[in-house]
């Protein structure tokens, strides 16, 4: 090994022990005393630099939990996930996973759903721009055979199916939220879509018919057979209504031929 | 050596300029405050869209643009990142910054990014990997970088070398530029009593292109550089003999904690301007 990599590494090892340990003496010049401050400088750094990342990709999480315990979550999230990216939009993608297994928060069954919300919401903040349906796309195609194209979702958009009410815990927690913030867990079971209709990320509640079409169109369905699949659960389901909405949210961006790259 | 890119980066008129920062987006967009140029952290406009890299698209028509990268870690043996490098070169070409910067630092080992600066031993095995990084670097982007100190709080004990001495080695060995953080030089010099004048005469004196000014904490074991306040005194001090010694270059504010109103910032970039002005009418 090359001298330098294992004295990245020993600083490594020694920005990542607990508490006040000593590092290797002849690692560092000076006092072992002024020394081990010092390295507590760079760790508060180091767990500060990542909780402040967490905190901006799980606000919510954080409101729920309270500032004092996400700081502390955070320290122990960084050392079961550690970073494996200098760009910290990316650090957190596993919050809901720790969450779900963190001891103390089994009190708050709810957690790792809206932490998978929000990280959803955290990826679709930074997803790219993509400019409304442009109806004349469908010019040349005979509406006869626009059920054999394939609807495509704007970027950033994502599903999730909780147990919990997840569009309700969403609103009420954001910052400009005015209302009573009363949350009825037993209100779920939630499917709701998380977009950024422009800039700011949202949670939708979705009906099954909405939600049918939707997932169906993710994975990758023509338009028929996802607005079948809308209707297959629901009688009063009014698809031209269903399209031209999520048209209208930006949802739907476009539709292709089957075999095209959207 | 080959690979050196042709040409200052930067004119030198730029004068003072400000970190661009979320709190004063709006300021920026509504209205477009008298600085002479604007910098922002690479990492915080990786995203393919959204809203930063709009507001960023949109001043960046009114001010010339500086890209300061926090995260590439150009001295980590482990863990130097090329898609890192591909996200950086992908925002370059989107934005044709009038400057492109990366810290002498590295970040990560052993698998883990530790997504802080941290400091190199000055050796000459340091100084080949930083050098053949930044050449790297240089070549993806297809230009030169510059290549900026840092507050250190510790001092490896294998470093053979000064700062000074190594940074120059690197500008000789990749042709990069170097951005000299003043308060990091005053930082490192109370931390290890290190010359920072001495440091400031060991970097040729065409090679730095870019200045830059913060705040740094004074706290019982060590100073530490918080980009949470005013410049200090001292700092002033010695940018003024930066001045003297590099020319009027381009010089920024940072303000990274406890983010004030812009008009703070902007006290700090007119407190700069003066000086250059200063040290122009000295050098004339």
């Amino acid at each position: 090994m090359s001298a330098l990599l294992e004295l990245q590494r020993a600083f490594g090892a020694a920005l990542a022990q607990r508490g006040e340990a000593a590092p290797p003496a002849s690692l560092f010049r000076g006092a072992t005393s002024a020394t081990v401050a010092r390295l507590a400088v760079y760790r508060g750094n180091v767990y500060g630099n990542r909780a402040k990342a967490l905190a901006a990709a799980y606000p919510i999480v954080r409101k729920i939990v309270g500032g004092d315990f996400f700081d502390a979550l955070a320290r122990e999230y960084a050392r079961a996930y550690p970073a494996a990216s200098g760009d910290l939009s990316e650090y957190g993608e596993r919050l809901a996973e720790f969450v779900a297994a963190f001891p103390h928060t089994q009190d708050l069954p709810y957690l790792p759903d809206v932490a998978h919300m929000e990280w959803l919401a955290h990826r679709a903040y930074y997803a790219a721009d993509r400019p409304a349906f442009d109806p004349t796309r469908l010019a040349g195609v005979p509406p006869a055979r626009h059920a054999e194209l394939r609807p495509v979702l704007a970027p950033g958009c994502a599903l999730l199916e909780s147990e919990w009410p997840l569009a309700r815990i969403w609103t009420v927690h954001q910052d400009d939220f005015a209302g009573e913030i009363d949350v009825d867990l037993d209100a779920g079971p939630d499917r709701v879509l998380i977009h950024r209709p422009r800039w700011r990320a949202q949670v939708l509640a979705l009906a099954p018919a909405d939600y049918g079409l939707l997932a169906s169109a993710f994975a990758g369905a023509t338009l028929g057979c996802a607005l079948a699949v809308a209707s297959e659960g629901d009688p009063a389901f009014d698809p031209a209504a269903a399209l031209a909405r999520w048209v209208e949210a930006g949802v739907i961006v476009d539709l292709v031929e089957p075999g095209e790259d959207p | 050596m080959s690979a050196v890119p042709a040409a200052r980066a930067a004119p030198l008129r730029l004068g003072a300029g400000v970190g661009l920062r979320a709190p004063h987006y709006r300021d920026f967009l509504e209205s477009r405050p008298a600085v002479g140029w604007i910098e922002v952290h690479s990492e915080n406009y990786f995203g393919d869209g959204g809203y930063d890299r709009y507001v960023l698209e949109r001043v960046r028509a009114d001010y010339p643009l500086s890209l300061h990268g926090v995260g590439l870690g150009l001295g980590s043996v482990e863990g130097f990142d090329e898609r890192h490098l591909a996200k950086l070169e992908r925002l370059v070409d989107a934005t044709e910054p009038v400057l492109v910067s990366e810290h002498l630092c590295w970040g990560a080992a052993a698998g883990q990014h530790f997504n802080d600066l941290l400091p190199l031993a000055y050796t000459p095995e340091a100084l080949r990997l930083v050098a053949e990084r930044v050449l790297r670097v240089q070549e993806a982007l297809g230009r030169r970088i510059l290549v900026e100190n840092i507050s250190t709080y510790l001092e490896l004990g294998a470093s053979e070398m000064g700062e000074g001495e190594f940074i120059a080695e690197l500008v000789r060995r990749t042709g990069c530029g170097v951005l000299l953080d003043v308060n990091n030089l005053f930082v490192t010099e109370v931390n290890h009593g290190a010359d920072a004048a001495a440091t400031m005469r060991a970097i040729p004196a065409g090679s730095v292109e870019e200045i830059h000014l913060a705040g740094h904490l004074v706290t019982e074991h060590c100073l530490i550089d918080h980009h949470g306040d005013r410049v200090a005194d001292p700092v002033w001090r010695l940018y003024d003999a930066a001045l003297e010694r590099f020319g009027p270059v381009p010089s920024l504010i940072e303000w990274d904690t406890d983010i004030p109103e812009l008009g703070v910032l902007l006290a700090e970039a007119a407190n700069a301007r003066t000086r250059i002005e200063a040290s122009r009418v000295r050098a004339a």
